[in-house]
């Protein structure tokens, strides 16, 4: 962990250089990053809030609530499956701390996630009537764990991608299966009791949860809800590091 | 900074797989078929190297090609796990791998961005770069270029950036690969004298190389490797002689 500190500037430099590639030359920028967000939020609330009405009141904020964070879970893990493949010209040639790459991996979608936040909550208090209360500041505690439950997830993932490739493929499907079964799109009260079980099967929902509890209902974190999703961020980063561990010895000349 | 560089007894086996199957659906297919499970077969590419290399000196690899200089090389550096054996470094060193110019380098990114994301995959921080910046500027003489991108580069101008970092990354334990091969002979004069400059700051130096030439002028002793063995370790001349005897061997 302490040589992990002293490869900070690297972790800097990679998301900088991430950053830099992706929006480089292009006249929008990183505005382009918003409109992925921008357009499920427009699709999503015309054909729930107007074709098949019912859904919660504010429809798009509270799209806007799930959706935002969910790009940033789906995105990290996505990409992170490539982190340590994808680097394997490096890994094959320097001795370095290989956990840089999947962490630098989460930062780069987490300063992305930052981003859009920045724009989308000013255009949230200016067009849906949405005012700031006490119960946001739990957004903080639960953008830290939402955040290391990802590195947790995105550690399992870059490790198994090197051994098996088809991993790649499967995380692509399954965060489309997740993506249903977390009440993004939907309320998680309007489910029936029954179904609401598999809801709660899925990591992901409780801290989609989390958040709507937050920024949504303006309720301040229930000590459940806290204690659901600690337990969830500290499984995730204790047996995604310990794999990665475990198998990191491997990479270089596996990759 | 005292001590040697130890390596003691390293070897290093490979597992080589034929019908080598990275999906799932091979590996569960090669359950009920025979045909398609994967065979595997050890390799081993560097066994039982020993040799201490003392600050000041430089220590020459040689070998053919495939004799397992370059693992035993990757195996010192730390980018594989030796299988036996240990390998100990002098308190407190720093080690460099050159095992390719440029490592790192994005063609997209600029001469000076290039120069700070390869120096921190070196695990130098901001400060420690923002030192030698200037130093590797000036010893690539790409001055005019800093904000061109790599991939505008001609390879001569990358490997002169490449090894104008690598000179100046402060390492006190330096492993070389190869890497002089590049670049005109008023470069390579350069890198020379660079090593030479090293020998006098007391940093220890480990060298594989094929020019023989190069060997018997910088290094003050060699081991030669054979299929991963050791076969000789002492003088760069005798060392050179058994080098070239294996070759004729090989020939014969």
């Amino acid at each position: 962990m302490s040589s992990l500190f002293r490869y900070r500037e690297l972790i800097r430099n990679l998301v900088l250089k991430d950053l830099k590639l992706k929006y480089r030359d292009s006249v929008l920028g990183f505005l382009w990053s918003l409109a992925n967000p921008l357009l499920l939020i427009l699709v999503y609330s015309f054909v729930f809030g107007h074709l098949f009405p019912g859904g919660p009141a504010n429809f798009a904020y509270f799209l806007m609530v799930g959706i935002l964070p969910w790009n940033f879970f789906a995105q990290s893990l996505m990409m992170s499956t490539g982190s340590i493949l994808d680097n394997g010209n490096l890994i094959r040639k320097v001795a370095l701390p290989m956990e840089v790459f999947p962490i630098a991996t989460m930062l780069f979608n987490l300063a992305q996630y930052l981003l859009a936040l920045i724009v989308f909550f000013p255009m949230a208090l200016l067009f849906f009537k949405v005012s700031v209360t006490w119960s946001w500041i739990v957004f903080v505690p639960i953008l830290l764990l939402h955040v290391l439950f990802t590195l947790g997830l995105s550690f399992i993932a870059s490790t198994a991608t090197v051994f098996y490739r088809d991993v790649r493929h499967f995380t692509e499907i399954l965060l489309m299966l997740l993506f249903w079964l977390t009440p993004i799109i939907y309320d998680a009260q309007s489910v029936p009791a029954s179904l609401r079980t598999v809801l709660y099967m899925n990591p992901v929902s409780h801290f989609i949860l989390a958040y709507q509890d937050a920024l949504y209902h303006n309720a301040f974190l229930s000590l459940d809800r806290l204690m659901v999703i600690s337990i969830l961020t500290f499984l995730s980063l204790v047996l995604g590091y310990s794999l990665f561990l475990i198998c990191k010895v491997r990479f270089a000349e596996e990759v | 900074m005292s001590g040697e560089l130890q390596v003691t007894n390293v070897s290093k086996a490979f597992t080589i797989r034929h019908n080598k199957t990275d999906s799932l659906k091979s590996k569960v297919i090669g359950i009920f078929h025979k045909r398609y499970r994967e065979q595997r077969e050890t390799l081993w590419a560097v066994k039982g190297v020993s040799f201490n290399v003392s600050p000041g000196e430089v220590f020459g690899l040689i070998g053919r090609n495939g004799s397992g200089k370059s693992t035993l090389l990757k195996v010192i550096a730390g980018i594989y796990p030796p299988t036996q054996g240990k390998i100990q470094l002098p308190n407190g060193a720093r080690m460099g791998a050159m095992i390719e110019l440029g490592v790192g380098f994005h063609p997209e990114l600029t001469g000076k961005e290039n120069i700070f994301l390869s120096a921190s995959i070196h695990g130098l921080n901001r400060k420690e770069i923002e030192a030698i910046y200037g130093a590797v500027v000036e010893f690539s003489e790409l001055d005019a270029f800093m904000d061109t991108p790599v991939k505008n580069y001609s390879s001569g101008m990358h490997a002169r950036l490449g090894f104008g970092l690598a000179v100046n990354l402060n390492f006190d334990v330096l492993l070389i690969d190869e890497v002089l091969a590049v670049g005109d002979e008023a470069f390579q004069h350069k890198c020379m004298d660079h090593i030479d400059r090293f020998q006098a700051e007391n940093k220890t130096i480990l060298f594989v190389s094929h020019s023989m030439d190069v060997i018997k002028d910088i290094c003050d002793r060699v081991c030669v490797l054979e299929h991963g063995l050791p076969v000789f370790l002492g003088k760069p001349d005798q060392g050179v002689e058994q080098y070239h005897a294996l070759l004729r061997g090989n020939h014969s």
